[in-house]
This record gives C-alpha cells, structure tokens and sequence, in this order.
C-alpha cells in the first residue's frame, strides 16, 4: 500500500542552519492497517505526513504508493488516494457552507465545473453512524456544530470517496474527551469496516495504546517500530 | 432621484465584485482600481472605432477578466502578496487605460442626442456658436442637419450608446436587466459545485487541496472573475456618464467595500442569493447619501472631494463597531492581521 524507503529530508542542506528531519526512514503500511505515531514535539513527525502527502520532496530516498514510485501527484490524484484529518477542528471542513454543502464539495474529488453533483449516499449512511444526529441538520452551517461534531464531519469528508489511506495528524487534540472518545470510535469503524487504511499522530498515550495493531516512533528524525505492549514505556522515555 | 439608482446600481456590480475577493475569497484585490477605469477606457474607446456598445462592453468584461488573471498569476506564481499583486497590475493599467484612450479622457462622440433636454440647444433653442461664428456659419449648420435624415440620426445614437439618460426609466430598465442577468448567472454559478468550492475557499483555503481542488486555479478563477464584473461596471458608468477618464477607477476598491458593508448593515444575517444584492442595494445607498452630502453638504463647509475621506471614515466606523459588538470576530481579524503580516514575502 504505502512504502517509504530510507527517507531523509534536510531542511536548508548546505547553509549554517541545515537540520536533519528525517534520517534514512522506512515504513511500511499494508491495507486495513491502523499506525500509530508517536513523538515528541520537533521529532519529524509532520515532515514525515508532508513527505507522504507529497507537498514535500525528500532529499533522499524513494516514496512508493500502491506499488508505484511517486516524484510528483497531482492535487487531484492525491486526494483521491489519501484522506486527511488535521488538529484544528476548522481545517477538514468548510464552516461558512451547511453540512449538505460540506458534503457535496467532498462527494467528488478532484477538479470540478460548473455541474450540479448529488451527496454520496454513503456520506448519509456515514453520517448516521455517527449518532450525532448530523444527518437531520444537513442546512446546518457548519459553524454553528461544536468540535467534535466538525471533527466527526471531517472525518466522513476525508472518506466519503474511499482513499486508500486516511491520515491523522492529532485529530483529537484539540477535543473534549467524551467527543475525542467517539471520534476514536469513528476512526475505529472507518479503519475495520471500511479498510482505510489509518496513519495516526498522536498525543494521547491512551490512544495510542487502545487503537491501532502498529505503532512507531519517531525521535530526532529516525523512526523505529515499538513492539506490541511496550507504547507508553517507550514514550515516557 | 431615477439617476441615483441608475449610478447606485451600475456601481453596485463593482460591488459585487469587491464582495467575490473580499468576502468569498478572503482576499483584497486593488486591481478594482485600474480594472474599473479598464472597462471605461476599452468600452468607449471601442465604441469610438465603430463597434457595437454590447461588443463593446463583451470585450471589456474579457480584458478586465484579463487584468484579474494577470494579478492572480502574480500573487501565486510569483509569491506575491495579493496586496501588491494588485497594486502592480493596477498601476500598469493606468498607464494601459491612457493608452488605450489615447489621453486621460475619451467621451463617446455623440454630438447630439434628440432626447437630451441637457444641451444648450434643446434648452434655449439657439446655437450656442451663433455669437462667435455669426448667422452664415449658423445657417450652414442647419443646412447639414437637415441633410441628415432623421431617422438615421437617431439610429447613430442608439449604436452609440446603450443609455439615452432620459430619466424616462429606459435606462434603469436596462440598468436591471443587466444586474439581474448577472446575480442571477452568478447565483447559479455559485450553486455549482465549482461554485460551492469558491464559496468555501475564503473560510479554508488549504482545505480546497484536501479535496482535491488547486488553491492557485480557485484564486486566480476567483480575481479574474471579480474583474470581469468590475470591468462591466466600469463600461456601463463611462457610458452612462458619456466618456471615460483615467482617474474614474480612484477608490473604487473602498467604495466598493463601503457598498457592500452598506448592504450587509441593510440585511443584516439575511443573505438572499448568497448575499449578491446587498452589494446592489448598498450601492444606492451610497449614492443617495452622496448625492445629500453634494447637495446640503456645503452648508456645512463640504467638498465634493472630502466623500472619499468620509467614505474610509465609515468603514472605519463600521469594523469598529462590528468589533464592539462581536469580540469573537475581534480575535479572528486579529489572528488575520498577524497571518497577513507573516504571509507577506515582500
């Protein structure tokens, strides 16, 4: 599915400042797998999602997705192929447009016209399965919904159109526990009931222990698999 | 009071542009400026050559279109800032707009229009020449009018002009069909899911990507179609006003602003078709309070040439008072400042 092998990415190489943000990473994600990473702040973490997202090019080493060496993707096919969930609760959705509105710009992606397309039928099933009762306030302007409920849009947004991955980048940080919880929930269901695959940054070692089949972890650039049980023994180090 | 909603309607469609750039896309664009003065100069100077004024207008609304893409090619290509981008577009049209009027001004060459009770003609029935040049030039002059047959007459200054400035409500028919024809195109527009992704550009504009979209193609799509309404404006005014003049685009950016926080302050959170009459009704508005203004404003010392000044004055005025009321939308105009300041490269 998604295969990095020995990234490294130097940030201004060849002048006083250079910095090393990733040194000789190699990971690799197969279908319906559900990655944990975790890292301190500065660790590499967001250079890695930007060298997977391809708005950053490596310095080194070679990014294959679906089995494919990619140098360049389009926008459009990078987002048909990855879904993508960020920290801000405003930033996976559009807060001036209502929930339908929200739903139509992500039923198709890629670039569009001046059509009239129709909301995925699977967004509603989606939206149901949230039990937030979304789907009865679809005229709903979406910034009118509090943060968990704009998380939980965002996350039937990034996968209305089946990407083959879905990345986190610490979608529930900035949430209250109880809507983190059922936001961890969806991600659950998306990973197993889908077969997204799911890359997920996180904080929150009680996520990173209770979801998930891998976890890595990244410190000062490198990355290293941490065996099953041993997540929150290896970041309290 | 017709001709104030006549003007207040024709410069409304610029309000409708600075509402696309400002409120839509959540970008400034000064291009108004040079694209506004753009539309008269191309309009009336093609009208000048021989060409239809619908031609006319057509092609103006195209190279105003033109100047929009050239700015969005500036600020995202280039890594502009949009403020500068359209600063220097704008100032390169300047010098355009004189080239293209061969001076600083070009009227449109009606020399008489049977309907005008304006010149002096129709008023006193006299030649105002008559005392300069003595009755043989005023009879050889009449000889030439009455060789021209009457209907031809007419029929030159309807190809001319699309406005005949007869107060008769011809004009703001025309004036109607016009800015109904294009809310109503936009509107559809704006439904469309090209549309909805414009619409949601200004409020997430990384997010656009995520979906798919390119940010640099919704930019440049977003000014270059602001412009095209802007130049419009600019064409239909110099025909209104029967000439063109480099400086008739000066502050149009903040009238335009001022027209459309004048409609939103009328509607209030009431948005009928995405919020693109309120430029329209703002744009009366603001005619009919600079009209007051000229005429009782001078018992009180004013100038016409203070409007400007009281116009930045009022949308001072009214983001003060928005951030009084709303201490929500002061921390996001904050934050905005700061991303402005930061974004900026030069």
């Amino acid at each position: 599915m998604l295969k990095l092998e020995n990234i490294t990415v130097i940030y201004n190489q060849g002048q006083d400042n250079e910095n090393m943000a990733l040194k000789d990473v190699s990971l690799e994600a197969n279908k319906s797998d559900f990655v944990v990473i975790v890292g301190s702040n500065g660790a590499g973490k967001s250079t890695l999602l930007n060298v997977i997202l391809g708005k950053l090019k490596p310095t080194g080493g070679q990014y294959y997705l679906k089995d494919k060496a990619i140098k360049k993707l389009s926008i459009s096919k990078m987002a048909h192929l990855i879904g993508r969930v960020y920290q801000n609760p405003d930033s996976g959705v559009f807060s001036n447009l209502t929930i339908r509105e929200n739903l139509k710009i992500a039923s198709k992606k890629g670039n569009r016209g001046p059509t009239f397309s129709r909301i995925d039928p699977k967004a509603l099933e989606l939206l149901e399965h949230l039990k937030m009762g979304l789907e009865n306030r679809l005229d709903t302007v979406v910034g009118e919904l509090s943060g968990g409920q704009k998380q939980a849009l965002a996350m039937v947004m990034a996968v209305i159109t089946n990407p083959e991955i879905l990345l986190l980048d610490e979608h529930t940080a900035s949430l209250d526990p109880k809507s983190a919880r059922r936001v961890m929930e969806l991600t659950k269901m998306i990973n197993e009931e889908l077969d997204v695959t799911v890359m997920m940054i996180t904080h929150n070692m009680d996520f990173a222990e209770s979801y998930g089949n891998r976890k890595v972890e990244i410190k000062e650039g490198v990355l290293k698999e941490i065996p099953e049980r041993q997540t929150t023994a290896v970041y309290a180090m | 009071m017709i001709a104030i909603i006549e003007q207040g309607i024709i410069i409304g469609i610029t309000g409708i542009g600075v509402f696309l750039t400002f409120r839509i896309l959540d970008m400034p664009d000064l291009t108004v400026e040079g694209s506004f003065g753009l539309g008269g100069a191309v309009t009336v100077g093609l009208i000048v050559l021989g060409l239809n004024p619908i031609m006319a207008l057509l092609i103006a609304m195209i190279l105003g279109g033109l100047a929009g893409l050239i700015t969005g090619l500036i600020f995202r290509k280039l890594k502009v800032h949009v403020l500068l981008a359209g600063i220097l577009v704008m100032t390169m049209l300047y010098s355009i707009n004189i080239r293209v009027m061969q001076g600083p001004n070009l009227p449109i060459p009606i020399t008489r229009t049977e309907s005008k009770l304006t010149n002096y003609e129709d008023i006193s029935g006299e030649d105002p020449l008559a005392d300069l040049f003595g009755d043989l030039e005023q009879e050889e002059t009449q000889k030439v009018v009455a060789e021209e047959p009457q209907e031809q007459a007419t029929q030159k200054s309807e190809i001319m002009n699309i406005f005949d400035n007869l107060r008769d409500g011809s004009d703001l028919f025309t004036i109607l069909v016009i800015a109904g024809i294009i809310i109503l195109i936009l509107f559809v527009f704006l439904k469309t899911d090209l549309g909805t992704v414009l619409r949601g550009f200004g409020s997430n504009p990384e997010g656009v990507e995520a979906f798919g979209m390119s940010r640099d193609f919704i930019s440049i799509f977003g000014l270059s179609l602001a412009n095209v309404l802007v130049a419009l404006s600019g064409g239909m005014f110099a025909m209104y006003s029967g000439f063109a003049d480099v400086t008739m685009g000066q502050g149009m950016v903040i009238t335009g602003l001022a027209m459309v926080m004048v409609g939103e302050i009328v509607f209030g959170r009431f948005k009928p078709l995405f919020g693109l009459i309120a430029p329209i009704i703002g744009g009366v508005v603001y005619q009919s309070i600079l009209a007051l203004v000229m005429r009782y404003g001078y018992k009180i010392g004013f100038r016409a040439s203070d409007m400007k000044l009281l116009t930045a004055l009022f949308i001072i005025s009214v983001i003060t008072f928005s951030m009084i009321n709303n201490p929500k939308k002061k921390k996001q105009l904050k934050g905005k400042v700061k991303s402005l300041c930061s974004s900026s490269k030069i």
